[in-house]
């Protein structure tokens, strides 16, 4: 393809997107949720604790774990979880 | 050396609340009659987007105290004028009606130690920490309120008294003070003091700000009580008894319900701000001229 | 000793547990006592585990707390933090995830390391209008292939050899759900208003999308996703990424980044 083919393709695949879309430019704002909802899969939960740490002027009385860390092994959902065949290990690795 | 003319703190002599972020929606609903809200300045130091927003829509409603907890006045290093940048931006963006910081110190040349780490009082210190103080003064255009510490250990260098350590850096510079009654019952017990002796000793005059927060307990390497700043739970009662002894002699002073870890719903927050108020209310009504400074 | 020796030598103690406490300190019975400086010691673990753990929600409930609290210490002592803007605390988390060793049995978790930093980071980014779908209609068809588009400064994309989106979303709810997707995927975070919002993206959009991020002209863009994946459509995918708010608003309306010449 030649540059003036790909620039005809890419302008006709937008303008039916645009069409798919059920709307025409110059697009209204309000249209736009429609067209999120059929693009990609909006995931749940985002809300919470998107902050991160805050900081805080307090002390703790929580002591601060003591172990090896190359002796620890995954302990939580990755155990039972089946992700493209792989499993959380029972077996710390060697090293 | 004499100061420029400074905006003070202006706080409403009520109780305030420790803000965060879980509880904007029910603050924004429920409209609390609250005196005003404190938010640690480097929690909204980011770019933009919610913080920013909440923070603009909090400060149009309430008075609004800002509280630092990075600025590491009590270092022997000197500020990070970045950091001082970005606390003038923040101050000169939403006007609080307070901007306090802690005699402490955090930031070293390894990097930032995330706690309030305690310094000796020597006449070196006090000089250093009345020309941070004077620094940040000058770059913020504001007075600044210096909190008391909470401290577990003590230096066999220091040669000068807590208390009039941080009275001498308030004459020096002008600052105002900030007088956390936790602060004073965990120190007190922890070296062993009387917590009611060092209020009573305390400049009051210059107190623009009042802290309150719960403390946990535990026993140092002797068994002696050993009182943790945590922030964790409600005003212990001894602590509240030692806040009405102080309201009962500088009358009312904006008071500030501190909780940092595990936070509850913000009822809870506005029940201990109420108890806070009757104190308030109370000396006020006894002795309703007695803020004239 | 002065201010500066004192302070390195507490510093030193507080970065260094094998170390004793620092000379000079003591207690109102004129002893000093290891506990008590063990408070401080412990603020600024305690703090930092508990940074990590604010941030990296998913990749705990993964792991579990211990092995969590393990792995977040040994990148705390490798990793200070430099600024006392603790939300940015764990920027390269990930990258550490990556190299350690005992979490090399969990291959997907450094990508959801990288999803949930990207959050934190969508909710502090700078506030930015996302480019509308009317500019996007009106740029001039010509023009079309030679236009770059910036990303918004609170999008950014995650691609992973695993469906780190699915496993993300099932660890939202107090009880795992199983992950049904295999395979890789491509997680959009963007945050065009004030709500940061999390996206898996159709897979033949995927190199597309990484394409743009990287700079690339919308025309190299699509003439890369093409021969991947017959399927992929580019109106479609220009539409959805721009809807989501993965790109800032066109500063020139007749197309183009600063750099294209003309022709």
């Amino acid at each position: 393809m030649n540059r003036q083919t790909i620039a005809l393709a890419l302008a006709g695949s937008l303008a039916s997107a645009f069409a798919t879309a059920a709307y025409s430019a110059p697009l209204p704002a309000e249209k736009m949720v429609g067209m999120e909802k059929c693009y990609g899969i909006a995931l749940k939960g985002q809300n919470d604790c998107a902050a991160g740490a805050g900081t805080t002027c307090a002390g703790t009385s929580t002591m601060d774990y003591q172990g090896n860390a190359w002796k620890a092994v995954p302990a939580g959902s990755c155990v039972s979880m089946d992700v493209n065949g792989h499993k959380g290990s029972l077996e710390p690795k060697a090293g | 050396m004499p100061y420029e003319p400074l905006h003070a703190s202006r706080l409403p002599p009520r109780a305030g609340a420790g803000f965060k972020p879980e509880h904007y929606a029910d603050i924004v609903e429920t409209a609390p009659d609250i005196g005003f809200l404190e938010v640690h300045a480097e929690n909204y130091m980011g770019d933009g987007g919610m913080p920013h927003r909440m923070l603009a829509e909090l400060s149009a409603r309430y008075a609004l105290s800002l509280h630092g907890v990075g600025l590491s006045i009590g270092a022997a290093r000197p500020l990070d004028k970045t950091h001082l940048a970005r606390l003038r931006l923040l101050i000169d963006r939403y006007r609080p009606q307070s901007f306090s910081e802690h005699l402490a110190w955090s930031t070293h040349d390894t990097g930032f130690l995330n706690d309030l780490l305690p310094l000796p009082y020597t006449p070196e210190t006090l000089a250093r920490v009345a020309d941070h103080v004077d620094e940040v003064q000058q770059a913020t255009g504001r007075q600044l309120l210096l909190e008391n510490p909470s401290t577990y250990v003590l230096f066999e260098e220091s040669s000068i008294d807590e208390i009039e350590f941080l009275d001498a850096v308030a004459e020096r510079t002008g600052c105002g003070l900030l007088l956390d009654v936790n602060n004073v019952m965990v120190s007190a017990v922890n070296h062993g003091l009387d917590p009611f002796a060092y209020v009573d000793r305390f400049p009051l005059a210059r107190v623009g700000e009042i802290h309150l927060a719960g403390y946990d307990e535990t026993v140092d390497g002797a068994g002696e009580r050993l009182l943790i700043d945590a922030h964790g739970s409600r005003v212990r009662e001894d602590v509240f008894a030692l806040y009405r002894h102080t309201v009962g002699r500088c009358g009312a002073v904006a008071t500030l319900i501190e909780w940092d870890n595990d936070v509850p719903g913000f009822a809870v927050l506005y029940d201990e701000a109420r108890r806070a108020d009757a104190v308030l209310a109370d000396a006020a009504a006894r002795r309703p001229l007695s803020r004239s400074a | 000793m002065g201010h500066a020796a004192t302070e390195a030598a507490f510093a030193a103690a507080i970065l260094d547990p094998a170390l004793p406490p620092p000379a000079g300190l003591t207690t109102a019975r004129g002893a000093p006592d290891e506990k008590r400086f063990a408070v401080y010691r412990n603020n600024v673990a305690v703090g930092l585990r508990k940074a990590l753990a604010t941030r990296f929600r998913v990749v705990e409930r993964l792991v579990g707390e211990e092995f969590f609290a393990l792995m977040a210490r040994a990148y705390i002592a490798g990793a200070r933090p430099a600024s006392p803007l603790l939300f940015a605390y764990g920027d390269d988390f990930a990258d550490f995830i990556e190299t350690f060793a005992p979490a090399a049995s969990v291959p997907y978790l450094a990508d959801v390391a990288r999803i949930e930093a990207a959050v934190t980071r969508a909710y502090h980014a700078a506030d930015a209008a996302p480019l509308a779908i009317a500019q996007l209609a009106a740029l001039p068809p010509e023009r079309l292939a030679e236009t770059r588009l910036a990303p918004h400064p609170a999008a950014a994309m995650v691609r992973s050899r695993f469906p780190v989106g699915s496993i993300w979303q099932a660890h939202q709810s107090e009880t795992v759900a199983p992950v049904s997707a295999a395979g890789g995927e491509a997680v959009l975070v963007a945050r065009p208003g004030f709500e940061v919002g999390i996206h898996i993206l159709p897979t033949r959009d995927a190199g597309f999308a990484a394409a743009l991020f990287a700079g690339e002209m919308l025309g190299d863009a699509a003439a890369q996703a093409l021969p991947a994946d017959p399927d992929f459509d580019f109106g479609g995918a220009l539409v959805g990424l721009t809807g989501l708010g993965a790109f800032s608003v066109m500063t020139r309306m007749d197309g183009g980044g600063e750099d294209d010449g003309d022709d």
